[in-house]
């Protein structure tokens, strides 16, 4: 619906682009009949404002005229790059723990540490996902019938697991033993009131890094 | 190295072990507020349709959150800390095309 109302939208936009655009033009044949070396700067400031509006309007044309096939693109692959994804961790989680020895990651505070801590400091890392339009439309479907709702489970389960590697790899580079108190954080892209912009689910993982003494 | 800016020990543990937490000197914080550009909106709309990651989103977020830890080393620098121990994050979305990120924690001086 909103993408039907955003079309309708950007039509009406272009429209009115181009009639501004073309009565410019024709005022500008117009004027320079008369004195051929300097056309008013009026028209220069208007076509400077029109040019934008112009270019916008067309990249809403574009989207709108790909937006069915990328949905397709999306409702086919989706699934499996998902997959693919989720399986690229996992590998990368197993090279990371044979490197540190165990899972560097915890909740613990640090008291459990015996030979004490030389250097610490923050480590963050952050991670944008969001599920295709194929599924938000199955879950849709879902919320009519109620129940639990795995697709999107699986995505933000793939994203958190995503964001941990993360950590886990900037840990690695900066040369940390071992990450305590790890907190993950979820926030949402749009406010849930809102009617467009991007369905995104951001991720923040975050602790500290500690080095042995 | 990223941890320590400008001599001052940015952790989220409540102490810093191997440090003796001497001065208390209140909470600080740092925020931005960023909006993303009209062409990377376009280009991340069009990958939302088929789902995954939001690169261009994740760089931006990360850019912002390092310019907010920024911000509040310097409220402590201010303030003469040497440390800043809690530190927590928050993140608000204002509307769908900003988004707010904030850190906030303990400015300390350790020996």
């Amino acid at each position: 619906m909103d993408y039907r109302s955003n079309r309708v939208r950007t039509l009406t936009i272009a429209l009115l682009s181009v009639l501004a655009f073309s009565v410019v033009v024709s005022a500008q044949g117009v004027v320079e009949e008369p004195q051929k070396e300097d056309p008013p700067l009026v028209l220069f400031v208007v076509g400077c404002c029109v040019l934008p509006w112009i270019l916008f309007a067309l990249a809403w044309v574009v989207f709108g005229a790909a937006y069915p096939f990328m949905f397709l693109f999306g409702a086919l692959f989706s699934g499996r790059n998902l997959e693919r994804r989720v399986n690229a961790v996992v590998l990368r989680e197993q090279a990371s723990i044979e490197h540190f020895g165990k899972d560097p990651l915890s909740t613990l505070k640090g008291s459990h540490i015996v030979g004490g801590v030389n250097n610490s400091g923050l480590v963050y890392s952050s991670i944008v996902y969001a599920p295709s339009h194929w599924m938000l439309l199955i879950v849709w479907f879902n919320n009519l019938i109620g129940g639990r709702i795995n697709i999107l489970q699986k995505v933000i389960a793939a994203a958190r697991s995503e964001a941990k590697q993360l950590l886990r790899e900037r840990a690695m580079e900066e040369g940390w033993d071992e990450v305590l108190n790890v907190r993950i954080d979820t926030a949402e892209m749009t406010p849930a009131s809102a009617k467009n912009g991007p369905r995104a689910v951001e991720i923040f993982a975050y602790g500290t890094g500690v080095k042995y003494g | 190295m990223q941890h320590i800016r400008d001599g001052i020990m940015v952790v989220n543990t409540e102490t810093i072990a191997g440090k003796v937490i001497t001065q208390n000197l209140g909470v600080v914080g740092g925020s931005t507020v960023r909006a993303k550009n009209v062409g990377r909106d376009i280009t991340q709309a069009l990958r939302n349709i088929m789902g995954g990651e939001l690169v261009k989103y994740t760089e931006l977020l990360e850019e912002s959150r390092s310019e907010a830890i920024g911000r509040m080393v310097a409220d402590a620098a201010a303030r003469g800390a040497n440390a800043i121990v809690n530190v927590r994050f928050a993140t608000s979305a204002v509307t769908s095309g900003a988004a707010e990120l904030f850190a906030y924690g303990t400015a300390v001086k350790v020996e």
